[in-house]
């Protein structure tokens, strides 16, 4: 039986996977660091909180993870043509004591068996709207698009910083990285103007991983983005997370597998639900399954963390995913 | 080009600062203002409206269209008199108790706005009972009720049931939408109509109101 790790390599690069990829297996996250422990997140059901970067978050209890708060007094950037003077862009050097416990969880993933796959979010699209506030943002592509060039620098700069400092004491051999991109039915930007504004700074940061010591990239986004995958193979995904059922996956698999390899397929909304049924998951991860196939394709719930909305959900699709890939590799 | 196709086009493209320039040329040459509102601005973002859901253009296109149709409205509605008179009728559209989601309400308030009602936004995280006062008003016409989680759906299941007893449930009609929603679950509420994107939901709230 081959390990989670050598599975996934597998099921990626085309070979003889001996099983599915059940969702998350493949990977053991690191989800701290020293600039983490300064950058408050709010608890589920709890107050609301002010991040490192200035952003108020909320996390009510019925809600699957915090959002930004965007009443005017609590948008960090009121003007896109002063972003300077609003943006307070946090620290992420420090001494390598404040790092060993961070080191210490690195150190102890089994690295044979799986990834040790270090956790970003937000990513540079949701920051510029975390801290502009949504509609703001997506006008200031239009109306100021020299300020968003140049906070997207600045974003990205700060990225790169955190990758440096990431690498050195973390060596992580995995990125698993958050940045979401659409709606379920369509990108919130133009292809041509992801290409314009993003596409060169995940390259950048991207590429930093990889000449890094990261062999593997993984990026979240659970939502329709079949019009970049192109980007994202030049950008250097190798899975794309959270891909929704919206995308055609078999298609996507037919035209860019081996070249990128696509996480989810199910759709978290169709079976992490108030009323769900483990019939109803053994229906979607047999449908997923069956359209996708064995290659380039890992089932998966397109939440963008090991864990569901609704109790024991998550742990039902990995029985199911079990239980079909006896039946399915025989 | 005519110069009320002028006007449509630079609303399409999202013209701000071009608009109110080209309605006041308009108005100077004897254009009737309603045309102008209704086939210079309304009929080009029904234009914007049909080409973001066939993913031609995206929520920036949209919002900026939206944004140069209001500039030009500024400059027109002197000459079209109160809002009353050039409103189709008033809408009220929310996000559910317990969710904090809204570019998807917005865009939907943006496209019904722009199709000619008067809209009152909610806001996020709205109670039923806000729902339900809000709708007492006998000039609403359209309820619009978003919920983005599937945590928050019985939230709107509760809120059109509480819409569905309100005494003057006649005068208005509830409509429902977001990325969990299904025309199942809104036959299943009780909702008029499920609507999947901002445009499609501005085309389904007019034809109720004007046939």
């Amino acid at each position: 039986m081959l390990s989670p790790r050598e599975n996934l390599l597998e099921t990626i690069h085309g070979g003889h996977p001996d099983r599915f990829v059940n969702q998350y297996e493949y990977m053991s996250l690191i989800m701290g660091s020293p600039y983490s422990m300064r950058n408050p997140y709010p608890k589920k059901g709890g107050p609301n909180v002010v991040n490192a970067w200035g952003v108020t978050l909320s996390y009510p209890d019925n809600v699957p993870g915090g959002f930004p708060v965007h009443t005017p007094d609590k948008i960090v950037i009121k003007d896109i043509e002063e972003w300077q003077k609003y943006l307070k862009v946090p620290n992420v050097v420090y001494n390598a004591e404040e790092w060993e416990p961070f080191i210490a969880m690195a150190e102890k993933v089994d690295r044979t068996q799986q990834f040790a796959a270090f956790f970003v979010a937000p990513g540079l699209f949701e920051q510029c709207h975390y801290l502009l506030e949504i509609q703001n943002c997506l006008m200031s592509f239009y109306t100021n698009p020299d300020e968003m060039h140049e906070l997207i620098d600045c974003l990205t700069e700060w990225e790169l910083a955190y990758a440096a400092e990431v690498c050195k004491y973390l060596k992580p051999d995995a990125l698993f990285h958050h940045d979401d991109w659409g709606s379920q039915q369509s990108t919130f930007i133009s292809p041509d103007m992801f290409r314009e504004f993003y596409k060169p700074a995940y390259e950048k940061v991207y590429g930093y991983y990889k000449a890094h010591g990261v062999e593997l990239i993984v990026h979240h986004s659970d939502s329709y983005a079949a019009t970049l995958v192109p980007d994202m193979i030049d950008m250097g995904i190798d899975i794309w997370q959270g891909v929704m059922t919206s995308n055609n996956i078999p298609e996507l698999i037919r035209q860019y597998g081996g070249k990128i390899s696509f996480m989810g397929g199910i759709d978290s909304a169709s079976v992490d639900h108030p009323g769900w049924t483990e019939e109803e998951v053994r229906r979607e991860v047999r449908r997923a399954c069956d359209e996708c196939g064995k290659l380039y394709f890992i089932p998966n719930a397109s939440q963008g963390l090991p864990m569901s909305t609704f109790p024991g959900v998550y742990e039902s699709l990995t029985r199911e995913i079990d239980a079909y890939s006896k039946e399915v590799f025989k | 080009m005519s110069k009320i196709e002028e006007i449509a086009s630079a609303v399409e493209r999202g013209k701000a600062k071009l608009v109110p320039g080209l309605v006041e040329e308009a108005l100077d040459e004897g254009a009737d203002p309603v045309e102008i509102l209704n086939k210079g601005m309304i009929d080009a973002m029904s234009v914007v409206g049909e080409k973001f859901k066939n993913n031609e253009i995206f929520v920036p296109e949209m919002l900026v269209a939206a944004r140069a149709m209001k500039k030009g409205v500024e400059v027109l509605k002197p000459s079209l008199g109160g809002s009353s008179d050039i409103s189709i009728g008033k809408a009220v559209i929310g996000t559910v108790q317990g969710d904090l989601h809204d570019i998807g309400k917005n865009l939907v308030c943006l496209m019904i706005e722009s199709a000619g009602f008067e809209v009152q936004d909610l806001g996020v995280d709205v109670p039923a009972e806000k729902f339900v006062e809000s709708a007492a008003d006998p000039d609403v016409k359209i309820v619009g009720v978003s919920a983005l989680l599937t945590t928050t759906m019985p939230a709107m299941k509760a809120t059109v049931e509480a819409l569905n007893q309100a005494p003057n449930r006649e005068n208005f009609k509830v409509m429902v939408g977001g990325a969990p929603i299904t025309q199942e679950f809104a036959d299943e509420i009780g909702a008029d109509a499920y609507t999947p994107d901002a445009a499609t939901a501005a085309s389904v709230a007019k034809a109720f109101v004007v046939g």
